[in-house]
């Protein structure tokens, strides 16, 4: 199964994003136990080249300490925080400063390279929260409640395929161009055909997981040019299998829905408000509204502020 | 008339069913407050009740029910009135993909607009939508009456077998083993029926620009 949802402000104000999020989650949750997590937009308000990197420590002597010691080769640390967590290991949250984005990647791959560490995102406009379990629980650990934002996606997941952890919660980021996030629910099944013609590209993929192919996809496309929109219509005829994919930028959100409707997505809008989600209960938690729409198979629809 | 009123609110769907399920036996009515789009309302309901929704439901509501006369104030997930063989399903908004999915009788009638696949695998009784309805309306059908009173979009009774689907606005294209044929002064009398009978006001024009989709034969 798998819940998606995203709601984005059209006053391009800061609102309770992470509030909002949390409760159409917590309504999809029946969907996938397995997971949960979010991207949410305007959240960290960055100078340039500033960046947050969230990454996987597990609690084994000196890992901390040696990922701290990289970090501070490259970029003086300006804030930090450690969130305990579930399972072996913990989330440390920080702020670096780099010369440009196309540093962050292969610093990213550098940071990987340490042992008991796995960086689970690096993000300049907004913030990834993702870990195992239910949405409260992860709300509660991450102080989700507080964060605000011009928008976001979020995903609760049923696990179908790769395995259960942190790093295969979604949303999913890419590096091809910044501050791209994927969730999806459904399965690619012409996941080789998408995945080899982007990896002749040069596109780095760090595991078989299709919704990380979605997101290289979606980020390659924007990155040749296309809008959000028109990205989204290549999808519906370049993907294959059942799906319905929501796409987070800087600027917007999308959703796509594969051409036989295999997959759910219903949304509702209003002057201040677009809202998109796997079932109604969950707009009803943003939107005290009954004009909902079915997204048709093949869909596509997107709003950007 | 014997009523009772169930606050949804704080219920997960079992305690909600099981609840429907005791008092259908000794109310005339039940009116479900705070709904909140749960799943598999009603399911398996086989009381003679009328059930007042107030809200929307979410998928399977009414499934495989044998009866009961369901009112929805609101919209209804996927799969609204599945497997239902008697009774009556009504949503006033809109409902999602396979709306009266494989009833064998009954009624199922959406107001507004529905998603994909509706009427799929229907063997029997009568499923009206109000608005439009999508792709591969009335799929696999097996009987019964599949009426919509806006337009249908791509292969509509694609691989039906048995039955009739009526549409009174644009369709965009038929499915394989559907054809077109000319809706007979009978069929036209007896939509009037049907629909007058579920509150739909037509003109006599209008009841001529059906057009009657069954399988070749």
């Amino acid at each position: 199964m798998c819940g998606i949802a995203g709601v984005i402000y059209k006053d391009k104000k800061t609102h309770p994003v992470g509030e909002a999020l949390t409760a159409m989650l917590e309504s999809l949750q029946h969907r996938g136990p397995d997971s949960a997590g979010y991207a949410i937009y305007g959240s960290l308000n960055f100078p340039d080249n500033y960046y947050q990197l969230n990454v996987e420590v597990k609690r084994k002597r000196g890992a901390l300490d040696n990922l701290k010691s990289l970090l501070t080769q490259v970029s003086p640390i300006f804030e930090e925080q450690l969130i305990e967590s579930v399972g072996d290991s913990d989330v440390y949250k920080c702020k670096i400063l780099l010369d440009e984005y196309s540093l962050l990647p292969s610093f990213i791959r550098e940071i990987d390279e340490l042992e008991n560490i796995r960086v689970i995102n690096g993000s300049h406009s907004f913030e990834m929260i993702k870990d195992t379990g239910k949405v409260k629980d992860i709300a509660e650990r991450f102080n989700v409640q507080s964060r605000m934002g011009t928008h976001g996606i979020g995903h609760t997941r049923f696990a179908t395929e790769s395995g259960v952890d942190r790093y295969h919660a979604h949303p999913y980021q890419s590096y091809i161009i910044p501050d791209i996030t994927v969730v999806h629910n459904g399965q690619i099944t012409n996941y080789w055909k998408i995945r080899d013609p982007l990896e002749r590209k040069g596109h780095t993929f760090e595991s078989f997981n299709d919704t990380e192919c979605i997101v290289h996809y979606m980020a390659d496309k924007l990155n040749q040019g296309y809008k959000l929109e028109e990205a989204l219509d290549q999808a519906v005829i370049d993907l294959d299998g059942p799906f319905s994919i929501l796409v987070g930028t800087p600027n917007g959100i999308g959703i796509a829905k594969d051409k036989l409707g295999l997959r759910p997505g219903v949304m509702v809008e209003t002057d201040e408000i677009f809202a998109i989600a796997s079932e109604e209960m969950a707009l009803h938690d943003v939107i005290d509204s009954n004009q909902i729409e079915q997204i048709a198979p093949g869909e596509t629809r997107a709003y950007t502020i | 008339m014997k009523e009772y009123v169930i606050d949804a609110k704080n219920m997960d769907e079992k305690e909600l069913n099981r609840t429907i399920k005791e008092q259908a036996i000794s109310h005339d009515k039940l009116i479900i407050d705070n709904p909140e789009s749960k799943h598999n309302i009603c399911a398996g309901l086989t009381e003679d009740v009328d059930i007042e929704i107030n809200g929307s439901a979410g998928y399977f509501v009414g499934t495989m029910v044998n009866g009961p006369r369901i009112h929805i104030n609101g919209n209804a997930g996927w799969f609204a009135g599945d497997n239902m063989t008697e009774g009556e399903l009504v949503i006033e908004g809109t409902a999602g993909d396979g709306a009266g999915q494989g009833i064998y009788g009954g009624t199922v009638i959406v107001k507004g607009s529905t998603g994909s696949r509706t009427g799929e695998i229907m063997k029997g009784g009568t499923v009206i939508i109000g608005g439009n309805s999508g792709f591969m309306t009335g799929l696999l059908m097996m009987g019964g009456k599949l009426i919509i009173l806006g337009d249908v979009t791509d292969d509509v009774g694609e691989s039906i077998m048995r039955g009739s689907i009526f549409v009174l606005g644009n369709v965009k294209s038929l499915g394989k083993n559907a054809v077109m044929e000319e809706c007979t002064p009978e069929d036209q009398k007896e939509l009037k029926e049907i629909l007058t009978e579920y509150g739909f006001e037509l003109t006599d024009t209008d009841y001529t620009n059906f057009k009657k989709i069954v399988n070749i034969q």
